[in-house]
């Protein structure tokens, strides 16, 4: 079976200023996305997770390897990929409303434009934001802002959906109720998504899989930890799962003690680059902690 | 008491110490006219000095014009309101001649940093160029004395629009871009619904300013030029002496530039956001 989106041997490599060399900021990152799949990608800034993302949506094309998706080689910005990006970016001089129309009618081109209003209520109220429709983003909150970027990347109806940190700009207590309406539409959509995030909470709540960066520069994807938590979740029962904190725990110990340490252990043999990434099954997660326990 | 409030008892109150200042230093004390021979109430109404007027001499003298101001007794007796209106049209040919030009020009020069970084000492050296350094030259090659003053703001007011329209459309967020790249909008379509709105309010600050520089403009080129015109009527008011219609025209020069701006302003508005 072909995979939905196959990603082979990316990189990423800059000139440096005023000298004659490359810095690559990663290679080697491979992995593979099935239709359905919600996968998070954690690492330290620097490790160019962003600019992953903005090869998934063909916004910067990659230095080398190349990303397919259902078969067809990304090299451009689609409609196929829907993008919510990290400071929202809806358009300021138009409505809720209108910016969520405006996508739609780029997406859906011989739409009625009574089907297209309906369209943009439609997402609207699933985001609930049937009340503030009409006003302009200037009158919203940072959550009610990020929120007409989701309606806006859900009313398209992406093969693909990528999220930059989201929610990564909003108080804990916006992000929580976000994070639960995600899962809401997910849940009703389908929806494939590939997320950034730095919230480890967040990437457990969310994910099918995590990947797990190295630092950079020169990071690749370490670690593939799979999220063996049933669906639906929601915030107040994750917390009663025992898988709950025996892979918060691992991603934790991974951050602050290993990630930073992969290019290293490749170098004097450790780690073959040949392995990475490694997938984590987290039924084994458990035996590894209580070997070499963390102190949090 | 509101700020507002307070703001306009203050106004009020230095407008009545101008008032009372200006008449006091102004004035010449009373003469009798009718010790005067022919000769002196012919030359100076009655005075033997020109003075500059006082506030209530300026009022008095705006009263009358402004009760007629369109009358027309020849080439050089016309109403305020005429050679008001004659200014302004040209100052409108010249503006609108400049925004025509000077917003494609712009938005181009904004989408291309080739083009920016090429055009970029031109600009700044044509920029400074005072507006009557132009005059001789325009009325060399023009050969029509109305036609260069429209050239002349035409030329000191596309500066400000063209070098804002290409800084509006060159700092729109890469975000916005971003946004119209994912949603595969065609290069027209950024242009109108991204580009233009995100820059809108640059360009109106421009507009703002090249239509303040216009109305700083018609006045010198005038009185150059002569003929018609407020610059013209002015100088023509300095040569008769008729210090009240200076005083007068300087003052409906300062309220139809700030009709002018507001008019801007006041669009511009329509087509502001806030982030």
């Amino acid at each position: 079976m072909e995979e939905f989106l196959k990603v082979e041997n990316i990189s990423k490599s800059y000139p440096v200023r005023g000298e004659n060399s490359f810095v690559t900021i990663y290679e080697n990152i491979n992995f593979t996305m099935n239709k359905g799949e919600f996968m998070c990608v954690i690492g330290h800034s620097g490790c160019g997770k962003s600019t992953i993302l903005n090869n998934l949506a063909g916004l910067d094309i990659p230095s080398s390897g190349s990303i397919k998706m259902l078969g067809n080689e990304v090299h451009s910005p689609s409609l196929e990929r829907g993008v919510i990006f990290q400071n929202h970016s809806i358009l300021p001089w138009l409505t809720v409303f209108k910016n969520v129309t405006m996508a739609i009618k780029c997406k859906f081109k011989n739409m009625s434009t009574e089907d297209i209003a309906s369209r943009a209520t439609h997402f609207l109220k699933m985001v609930g934001l049937q009340d503030a429709m009409y006003k302009k983003p200037s009158e919203l909150s940072g959550g009610m802002k990020q929120r007409v970027g989701i309606a806006r990347a859900f009313a398209i109806e992406p093969t693909l959906l990528l999220m930059d940190e989201p929610f990564g700009a909003l108080d804990a207590l916006t992000r929580g109720k976000l994070q639960e309406k995600l899962i809401e539409i997910c849940d009703k959509t389908k929806q494939t998504t590939f997320m950034i995030t730095h919230d480890i909470d967040e990437a457990i709540l969310l994910s099918d899989r995590i990947l797990l960066m190295s630092d950079g520069p020169e990071a690749k994807i370490a670690e593939i930890v799979a999220v063996n938590i049933p669906k639906p979740r929601n915030r107040a029962t994750i917390i009663n799962d025992p898988a709950y904190y025996d892979i918060r725990n691992y991603l934790v110990d991974f951050l602050v003690n290993h990630s930073g340490k992969i290019n290293e252990n490749i170098k004097n043999g450790t780690l073959k680059e040949k392995d990475l990434p490694i997938a984590v099954d987290p039924h084994q997660l458990k035996f590894q902690l209580e070997n070499n326990s963390i102190d949090l | 008491m509101t700020e507002n409030k307070k703001a306009i008892l203050l106004s009020i109150t230095l407008f009545v110490v101008f008032l009372i200042v200006g008449e006091l230093i102004t004035s010449t004390g009373e003469r009798n006219k009718k010790n005067m021979t022919e000769y002196e109430q012919l030359m100076g109404m009655g005075e033997t000095q020109a003075h500059v007027p006082g506030p209530i001499e300026v009022f008095k003298h705006a009263l009358s014009e402004l009760s007629d101001p369109f009358y027309d007794n020849g080439p050089n007796d016309k109403g305020i309101g005429i050679q008001l209106l004659y200014s302004i049209a040209r100052v409108m040919a010249g503006y609108l001649l400049s925004v025509i030009i000077a917003l494609p020009i712009g938005f181009l020069i904004g989408m291309s940093p080739v083009f920016y970084k090429a055009l970029q000492p031109y600009i700044q050296i044509l920029k400074p160029i005072s507006p009557l350094a132009w005059m001789p030259l325009a009325l060399f090659v023009i050969k029509d004395s109305v036609m260069s003053s429209v050239f002349v703001i035409f030329i000191c007011s596309i500066w400000p629009m063209l070098i804002n329209t290409a800084f509006g459309v060159m700092s729109v967020k890469k975000d916005f871009l971003n946004v119209a790249k994912t949603l595969e909008m065609s290069s027209l379509k950024t242009a109108f619904q991204i580009i233009l709105p995100a820059a809108l309010p640059t360009i109106f600050t421009g507009l703002r300013i090249s239509m303040g520089i216009s109305w700083l403009v018609i006045v010198a080129a005038e009185m150059l030029v002569g003929g018609t015109g407020i610059g013209y009527y002015v100088w023509n008011e300095w040569n008769n002496l008729d210090l009240a219609s200076v005083v007068f025209s300087i003052i409906m020069i300062g309220f139809i530039g700030m009709f002018l701006d507001s008019l801007i302003s006041r669009s511009s508005k329509y087509f502001n956001y806030q982030e």
